[in-house]
């Protein structure tokens, strides 16, 4: 397997602003991406660079083996971050249109759209025009348009903007399906809590630099979970937290709104930690709780983040998503 | 080439299968073409078919019976075919003129010389539909002839003197080709009549004096044809205008559509698929081909109409070459231009503060289309044809019109049109690359410069 993209040393500045800064990046084929950040961060100046819609002002950059993405487009599927359809055509001709600019034989073409708006959902939708459909199903739609060629290469900017939890799910799962099809597929997005379900490989970017670029795997490892969420047996406010406190390992010690949270301290075991927690106070759960990419990208950037940006970056964190990933232990 | 011939497909369908193109653009020259080709057909090209009489009171006794002569039918039908020729209204020769008996429901009757005219006139009045034809017996005109008529305003001298006033009392809706007949009959039978007492053959000197019958005959390679002033003037001109209408329809469309495609950000997905050198020449292509639909149609219409009136001969088919060959100039020139601007501005009023100037320009051929015309090939009009964008206009105006134009002129204008259209579809390649992904602010000129030269 060889690299999808190759990004050497890219910058890219609008009049005096840096958007990307001297951009080091390698994704390899047959990955599935994330770009992460808060808005503003150069996820959208850097896949526009990708896709040759904007140059760099200096670096190299190869796309799929090519100098530009001009040169491989027909291998690539791209949904923009600004949805777009042709207001007054139908959904059935736009599909056409774009399919057959992607390359694909009229033949086949019209029955690949048809195919593809009844997995989505939309298989009435054929004769209607794009106008008619709601911000959800117009965005299915574009989406269609993207990966319709069957693309090695899908690049989808901010892909869960405005979809409502079903949706979101079932283009989580078609995403998935055209990673386990052997696609590389990069999608970008600024809620973060969407790439750790979604990606295997994470790429953060703060003003316009790279502060993060490694599977995902690694990043859990690297950021261990030093976080012990405790949910009490009894009223939480009837806890007494100076046992914990007292304690070996832990170095903090916070009541939240529904458990208390025993933060680790460095060099503690977490296991060890974990067990004398079970012990100190009665229970009904008590688990591991792992660092999100929000904690991480605070982490990261530390002060530098602003508060725009945490927001941003928690943008529908621990809403029913699964946002966190948490190891149960009892 | 495939892709942009897709965009370039897909903006000519986008923009012609619209209610408002058809009924706008397509429906208008239909409309036109139809009526020049039926309006000849549904035209009467002779005096109505009417029945009735015409009364004389002959005061003087010396004139009305002379007055019969031109009321046989034959009389009439030879009348009314030579007002139809000198009118314009039929070929030469009468050819399409309604045959002789079409005319012979006209009686005249000639009166005692002391009729009672109001009597007279009161039947007139009362007469059934006013003289369109209320029966044999309907009373469509009363002429009354003064006493003097044959010696009054004839002095021996060949003039002098007041003429005398002959009354044609006429129902108010008698066609207006009746009362020229009559006058002339009136006049004929007077001045036989001098002619006669005066001891001259009438019909021999009317003989010597009828004048030949003038025909002016443009000579083409299909045949020599009539011509007219009205029609040398505003066949140049229609033939610009031509121009003008289908290179700034054509034109306005893709300065809308790129707005629209940028501002609903559906330009992007295009980009994904296509680069911005295709995603440009097939928004240009594909309006190229809109605007020629718009001149084809438009043409086709006046060359129908121009065939209905059997005065194709008059447009050298060259010319329409020409016509094609500056329209795509025009349209290319124009339409980077347009291009250009709609990939800079957000809305129609950005993109009108930036066009106000070259519409300010585009529009001296159709300041100067007279002078130009009346003196082709004055240093004004030449310079005007080297200069862009209104070099083609200026050239079309020139070539359709009566002066030849110094023929090294043609590919020299054609050549400077195809080196100012590259030199614009660079500028606006780079503009476009730019501007089409840009919000915010509209640029000003300066700032489209500096995009030609950064990009």
């Amino acid at each position: 397997m060889g690299d999808a993209i190759d990004i050497r040393g890219v910058r890219k500045t609008f009049g005096s602003k840096v958007a990307v800064a001297g951009l080091d990046l390698v994704i390899p084929e047959g990955s599935l991406y994330a770009f992460i950040g808060p808005n503003g961060a150069g996820k959208t100046t850097t896949i526009r660079m990708i896709m040759s819609i904007i140059f760099p002002d200096a670096g190299e950059l190869t796309v799929l083996g090519r100098r530009s993405a001009v040169e491989s487009k027909d291998r690539i599927g791209y949904l923009p971050e600004e949805r777009g359809l042709y207001r007054k055509m139908r959904v059935g001709g736009f599909l056409n249109f774009m399919g057959r600019l992607k390359g694909i034989d009229a033949g086949a073409l019209d029955r690949a759209v048809r195919e593809w708006l009844g997995r989505v959902g939309l298989g009435d939708v054929y004769g209607k025009k794009c106008e008619e459909l709601s911000k959800g199903m117009q965005q299915k739609v574009q989406f269609i348009s993207a990966v319709i060629h069957k693309p090695d290469l899908i690049i989808l900017d901010e892909p869960f903007s405005g979809l409502d939890p079903v949706n979101r799910r079932l283009l989580r799962q078609l995403i998935e399906e055209e990673h386990a099809a052997g696609r590389t597929v990069i999608f970008s997005t600024h809620a973060m809590f969407e790439a750790e379900q979604l990606c295997d490989r994470v790429f953060m970017i703060h003003k316009g630099e790279k502060v993060l670029d490694d599977p995902l795997s690694t990043v859990w490892e690297r950021y261990d979970p030093r976080t012990i969420v405790v949910e009490p047996a009894g009223h939480l406010s009837g806890v007494d937290l100076a046992p914990l406190q007292r304690l070996a390992g832990v170095e903090r010690v916070d009541r939240g709104g529904t458990g208390i949270e025993v933060t680790v301290r460095e060099g503690a075991d977490q296991s060890e930690v974990l067990g004398e927690v079970a012990r100190a106070v009665r229970a009904v759960k008590v688990e591991l709780k792992r660092p999100s990419l929000e904690d991480i990208f605070i982490q990261l950037v530390g002060e530098d983040a602003e508060p725009a940006d945490r927001e941003a970056a928690g943008q529908g964190s621990g809403v029913g998503a699964g946002a966190e990933r948490s190891v149960s232990v009892g | 080439m495939g892709k942009t011939l897709i965009i370039a497909w897909r903006e000519f369908i986008a923009t012609i299968a619209t209610k408002g193109f058809v009924l706008g653009i397509v429906l208008p020259p239909v409309l036109i073409a139809g009526v020049m080709v039926l309006m000849p057909r549904l035209m009467s090209k002779a005096a109505p078919k009417i029945e009735g009489e015409i009364v004389v009171i002959d005061r003087s006794g010396r004139v009305g019976e002379r007055m019969k002569q031109s009321f046989t039918p034959e009389a009439i039908a030879a009348s009314m075919a030579a007002a139809a020729v000198r009118q314009g209204a039929v070929p030469d020769g009468g050819a399409g003129l309604p045959p002789v008996d079409a005319a012979s429901g006209v009686t005249m009757r000639l009166l005692d010389p002391g009729s009672d005219v109001d009597a007279e006139r009161s039947k007139v009045l009362v007469a059934t539909g006013g003289g369109k034809g209320g029966g044999a017996d309907s009373r469509l005109a009363v002429v009354v002839i003064p006493a003097d008529v044959v010696e009054a305003g004839a002095g021996a001298a060949g003039g002098g003197g007041t003429p005398a006033v002959v009354e044609v009392l006429h129902a108010p809706k008698l066609d207006f080709r009746w009362i020229e007949h009559i006058n002339r009959a009136v006049g004929r039978a007077v001045v036989d009549t001098r002619l006669s007492e005066g001891g001259l053959d009438a019909a021999k000197i009317r003989g010597l004096m009828a004048p030949p019958m003038m025909q002016a005959l443009a000579v083409t390679k299909e045949g020599d044809v009539r011509t007219n002033e009205a029609t040398k003037l505003l066949l140049p001109g229609a033939f610009m205008l031509l121009l003008w209408i289908s290179v700034f329809t054509a034109g306005q469309y893709l300065l809308t559509s790129t707005i629209e495609e940028k501002s609903s950000r559906v330009m992007e997905v295009i980009l994904s698929a296509a680069s911005p050198m295709q995603v440009l020449s097939g928004k240009i292509v594909g309006q190229a081909a809109v605007g020629m639909l718009i001149l084809g149609s438009y043409a086709a219409a006046g060359l129908a109409g121009l065939v209905s009136y059997s005065m194709l001969g008059l447009i050298d088919p060259t010319n329409l070459v020409y016509l094609v060959v500056y329209f795509l100039i025009a349209f290319a020139s124009i339409a980077c231009l347009f291009a250009a601007v709609g990939s800079a501005v957000s809305d129609m009023r950005e993109a009108q503060s930036l066009i106000g100037p070259l519409m300010i320009v585009v529009m001296i051929p159709m300041m100067l289309w007279f002078p130009i015309l009346h003196n082709p090939n004055s240093v004004f009009a030449q310079v005007c044809s080297f200069v862009p964008p209104i070099s083609p206009f200026i050239m079309v105006l020139r070539l359709a019109g009566s002066e030849p134009v110094p023929v090294w002129q043609i590919p020299a204008s054609m050549i400077f049109g195809v080196v100012t259209v590259v030199v614009l579809a660079w500028a606006a390649a780079k503009i476009f690359r730019i501007g089409i992904l840009m919000y915010g602010k509209p640029p000003d000129f300066r700032t489209l410069i500096k995009w030609v030269r950064m990009a």
